[in-house]
């Protein structure tokens, strides 16, 4: 493959100081906080800081499943109850530390059960998944007031014992409340630009594809979900000893739930800092205005605010400052933007072996899948051979894009087999697939829509067959970049890329991770002439007389010029396969298909 | 003649009272004068829920303190100064309750404190309370046994143990006119100052042998109350003991009535008193309460005065219910038993605060509450009160009992 060219803008590499700014800027305030009681400011202080720092980590921790995953949780509520009735419970008998590690066991293991079952049904997203999190927090607090967890008349934190740092007890609960909001920042930090994150804002803009890309969708929810809960029910039993008395309707009224999504609304759903900005600006506004005067005039105010933020600024402040900051690099880089590649048609392969004769990579044995009773492939027998160009034709709904989906792990076969180095792919989940070397392209191009470019193609590097390490994932999907003439978009965002450029990142996501067979659906629907030309030339250098192709394609100049092969469905059925101006001239192919002889369209 | 006469007369009356009222205006501007409160006021800061769930009763704290330091500061105000109320909103939330008292102690640093409104904000203020060695009076603490801090008063007299005295009260009544019930239902919401009070009735009801006929809890917030009513009307007690908070009482009621079920005698703990008394299944229902505008309570000219301000600042706030009860009473008297500390003492330091009230206790519109036992809590003072033709009347104790009503039972 290409490898960076001089003249490509290249989003550079992370320096130092963003790779360790934050953490030793979160270490910094830490310290900060830390110190602050030595000061000797007045204790109120500590207090609002203390409850900024658990709306920071409330907020925080919501975000990582509904903000980063976009599985928007009304549950927040109860692993936070959870926590809040762990200490509530153990805080006389244990040390606060140990009540803290087991507040978080209970939530994550709450989540975990939930997330175990949810998770596994793809459609219980959006408002199914937040009214089945709403659901739980009602369940739990039912089960916490019919039973000795609390039964009724609440819980009184009389006998929690606190070491007194600066000889004050008060002073503890808030230098705890500040190592977990800490903690949280943090974790969620490194979260975002690790490879938990990246999997997750996949799944947050397209879970089908994040899967298909190799980004393992119910472990990383699950592993999402029970962080984000662990850490509420941490947060959760610290308060538990702040406000010292435990009730059913106080801990699991409908405040968290709101004020966490109000908060990262606010600040931003998709960004580690968002929800905390989002947290400070609530929590501080709440206490400005707490005049006993003007109270009711004081809460129109800033329900007239938090109105006004959330018309002018929908992706949060976090999102309006990414936008302004990406705004300005493309400006920057518009300046010395260089001009579009234009491939040049690579001349054909000149020696390449008879196809016929390479080892088979694919076997597809009996594939049959039915939809509702409508037979989309029936009994499909066929062979993909190594390094060979395999199209994939038949007319509209004849089952091309269904085996694709099959091949793919998206759609599960009735029957039949699909037979990869002696491993059988058709019950195999899609990103176990992808990991062993199988990539894809989409007929209408599905990009990650908040991702930018470069990142739409590292999921696919640090999660396909290759899986590379982040930094490696990067330089390669910036050859990538270069390699499809995208290399000068990387920092865009795919709403910012036309059709043409929208399908060349199709392909460079299915190349980056150096697929062994890479299915293109496709590829060339909706281009002009001269891009089908270059697109043509893609495919060929892609190729590159190694590489396996399946070209799912109408336009049969493509076909012709590319293809070794062909295989032909028709209502489901493989009708003929075999050398493609062989196959063209089959009298059942042009009865089926082309309804004449003449095969170039 | 006779008209001239009749004239003449009514010009002396006119000039007499023409020159009395001047001298009393006079005298009033002079005494007014005279004890105008001057120098830095004294700043006394509490919260109240005035935005938030529990901000309709909020409300009538607000209204009372107000009205409190408005006739306070027009007397003269404590110690020769004005007092400033410093009033934060809570948000009905007890974690903001917490913070703004430190607020007001540590930041604004006002001299003395008062309570917020409800249980858990309570609870809340009195650890800071407690933190800052500061007087904590307060008006609506409903669970006593939780109260532990040394400083902190109770002025709504529940007694330490209303979970014993408030069936006890009931069936003292009930007993009174011989209709001593044979059994009793027992039905309460898990709301946590109530619930407690029903537990406590059910051993009460077993220690004075009335049979238990029926013991149901139902969650807080309950809204179908349909079930619950068809247990009550099986079980067929001669007395309802509802554990209700706001209008619980009136959707059971409800539901039993479309039962065709009237309860032979029903009492319940915290009702919304306006919808009960102005229903007409609410007749004979009855209830506990601390402060009623009714003789022998308003012979009091102090009480009669605080009730007269009280339902014209509630009616110009429009408030549903402009009858000062428990709430109002209670609120009233918390700020009376401080500022009457401060007078007696002519301090404002809070140990010699909590000593006077510890020792003297206080002469209220509610009585003269006393703070001699366990968790400062005193004799219990509360009242039970039936509806009666429309209108709560008190029924017991015997002395409390409002002229020419007796209870009424089945």
């Amino acid at each position: 493959m290409a490898s960076v060219t001089a003249d490509t803008p290249l989003i550079p590499t992370r320096s130092a100081a963003a790779r360790f700014g934050v953490p030793t800027a979160l270490a910094v305030a830490l310290v900060l906080l830390l110190l602050l009681p030595a000061l000797g400011l007045p204790p109120f202080f500590e207090s609002f800081l203390y409850l900024l720092c658990l709306w920071i980590s409330l907020a925080t921790s919501w975000t990582i499943i509904s903000g980063f995953t976009g599985y928007f949780s009304f549950g927040h509520g109860a692993f936070y109850g959870v926590g809040m009735y762990t200490t509530a419970n153990l805080g006389a008998s244990l040390p606060i530390l140990v009540c803290l590690v087991i507040a978080a066991a209970l939530a994550a293991l709450l989540s975990l059960g939930m997330g175990a079952v949810i998770f596994r049904v793809r459609r219980l997203r959006g408002e199914l998944f937040a009214l089945l999190t709403l659901a739980m927090t009602i369940v739990v607090a039912t089960i916490v007031l019919n039973t000795p967890i609390d039964g009724g008349p609440g819980k009184y934190l009389l006998g929690v014992q606190l070491p007194r740092i600066y000889d004050n007890s008060a002073t503890t609960i808030y230098l705890l409340g500040a190592c977990v909001a800490i903690g949280t920042l943090a974790i969620t930090y490194f979260i975002q630009y690790g490879r938990l994150g990246r999997g997750l804002f996949a799944i947050a803009d397209d879970e089908d594809v994040a899967e298909g890309l190799g980004v393992p969708s119910y472990r990383y929810k699950l592993i999402a979900f029970a962080i984000s809960s662990a850490i509420a029910g941490v947060a959760g039993a610290v308060h538990a000893i702040f406000v010292s008395y435990v009730t059913v309707s106080e801990t699991f009224s409908s405040t968290v739930a709101l004020f966490v999504i109000l908060m990262s609304v606010i600040g931003g759903m998709r960004h580690w800092l968002g929800p905390a900005i989002g947290a400070v600006f609530v929590t501080t506004i709440n206490f400005v205005f707490v005049s006993g005067d003007s109270a009711l005039a004081a809460r129109i105010v800033i329900g007239l605010a938090l109105i006004l933020a959330t018309l002018f600024l929908p992706e949060g402040v976090a999102g309006f400052v990414q936008k302004q900051v990406h705004k300005r690099r493309a400006a920057s880089a518009g300046s010395t933007d260089t001009a579009p590649h234009v491939l040049v048609p690579a001349a054909p392969i000149a020696t390449a072996p008879a196809t016929t004769e390479r080892p088979v990579l694919l076997k597809g044995e009996n594939i049959s899948l039915a939809f509702r009773g409508v037979q989309a492939l029936d009994g499909v027998n066929f062979d993909i051979r190594q390094g060979e160009i395999l199209g994939l034709i038949g007319p509209n709904g004849s089952g091309k894009s269904t085996l694709i989906n099959v091949m793919n792990g998206f759609y599960k076969p009735d029957t039949g087999r699909l037979l990869f180095e002696g491993q059988d792919l058709a019950q195999m989940p899609a990103h176990r697939i992808a990991c062993l070397g199988l990539a894809r392209t989409f007929q209408i191009p599905r990009p990650f829509q908040h991702l930018s470019v470069l990142d739409n193609v590292m999921v696919a590097a640090m999660f396909g067959g290759a899986a590379y390490p982040q930094e490696t994932a990067r330089r390669k999907a910036l050859e990538t970049l270069d390699f499809v003439g995208l290399a000068n978009r990387a920092g865009a965002f795919p709403s910012e890329l036309n059709l043409h450029q929208r399908k060349f990142l199709e392909l460079a996501r299915a190349l980056v991770s150096d697929a062994r067979l890479v299915m293109l659906d496709e590829v060339l629907a909706g281009l002009t002439p001269s891009e089908i030309t270059s697109a043509i030339a893609m495919v060929r250098r892609i190729h590159g007389g190694e590489r396996t192709i399946v070209f799912v394609e109408h336009n049969m100049r493509a076909v012709m010029e590319l293809t070794d092969r062909l295989i032909i469905l028709n209502q489901g059925k493989l009708i003929a396969e075999g050398d493609p101006r062989t196959v063209m001239d089959d009298p059942a192919v042009i009865r089926a298909y082309l309804g004449t002889s003449d095969a170039e369209s | 003649m006779r008209g001239r006469d009749i004239v003449g007369a009514t010009r002396r009356f006119m000039l007499a009272a023409g020159l009395a009222t001047s001298a009393a205006l006079a005298a009033t501007a002079f005494q007014a004068q005279a004890q105008a409160p001057s120098g830095p006021p004294i700043r006394i800061g509490s919260t109240l829920a005035l935005t938030g769930p529990l901000a309709q009763t909020g409300a009538i704290h607000k209204i009372v303190g107000d009205l409190f330091v408005a006739q306070l500061n027009a007397r003269g105000g404590l110690l020769g100064r004005p007092v400033e109320w410093v009033l934060l909103d809570d948000q009905s939330k007890p974690d903001i309750t917490r913070t703004l008292y430190e607020r007001l102690i540590t930041v604004d640093k006002v001299d003395l404190i008062i309570g917020p409104y409800a249980t858990a904000g309570i609870l809340s203020a009195m650890a800071v309370a407690q933190r800052y060695n500061k007087v904590l009076v307060h008006s609506t603490f409903g669970i006593p046994k939780m109260a532990a801090y040394d400083r902190q008063f109770p002025a709504w007299p529940l007694g330490i143990d209303p979970e014993k005295t408030m069936p006890n009260d009931l069936l003292d009544a009930l007993a009174s006119i011989g209709k001593t019930p044979k059994s009793i239902a027992i039905v309460t919401s898990k709301f946590p100052s109530v619930q407690f009070v029903a537990v406590g009735a059910r051993e009460v009801a077993k220690a004075r042998g009335v049979k238990e006929a029926l013991y149901l809890e139902f969650e807080f917030g309950t809204r179908d109350f349909g079930p619950i009513a068809a247990r009550v009307r099986e079980a067929d007690p001669d007395l309802l003991f509802v554990g209700a908070i706001g209008l619980e009482g009136n959707q059971l009621l409800e539901a039993l009535d479309k039962l065709n079920y009237k309860p032979r005698n029903h009492f319940y703990v915290y009702p919304t008193p306006g919808p009960l008394a102005t229903s007409p299944l609410g007749n004979d229902a009855m209830a506990t309460t601390a402060f009623e505008n009714l003789p022998p309570l308003n012979k009091n000219p102090e009480a009669a005065a605080f009730a007269k301000a009280f339902t014209e600042a509630a009616t110009k706030a429009g408030l549903p219910y402009t009858e000062p009860e428990t709430q109002a009473g209670a609120s009233w008297s918390m700020w009376e038993i401080l500022t009457g500390a401060i007078k007696a003492t002519k301090s404002l330091d809070d140990k010699v605060l909590a000593d006077h009230i510890k020792k003297n206790g206080s002469d209220t519109v509610l009585g003269h509450i006393s703070f001699d036992g366990q968790n400062n809590y005193g004799k219990n003072l509360m009242r039970t009160k039936q509806v009666q033709q429309g209108k709560w009347v008190i029924i017991w104790p015997k002395d409390m009992i409002t002229p020419g009503y007796t209870v009424q039972g089945k």
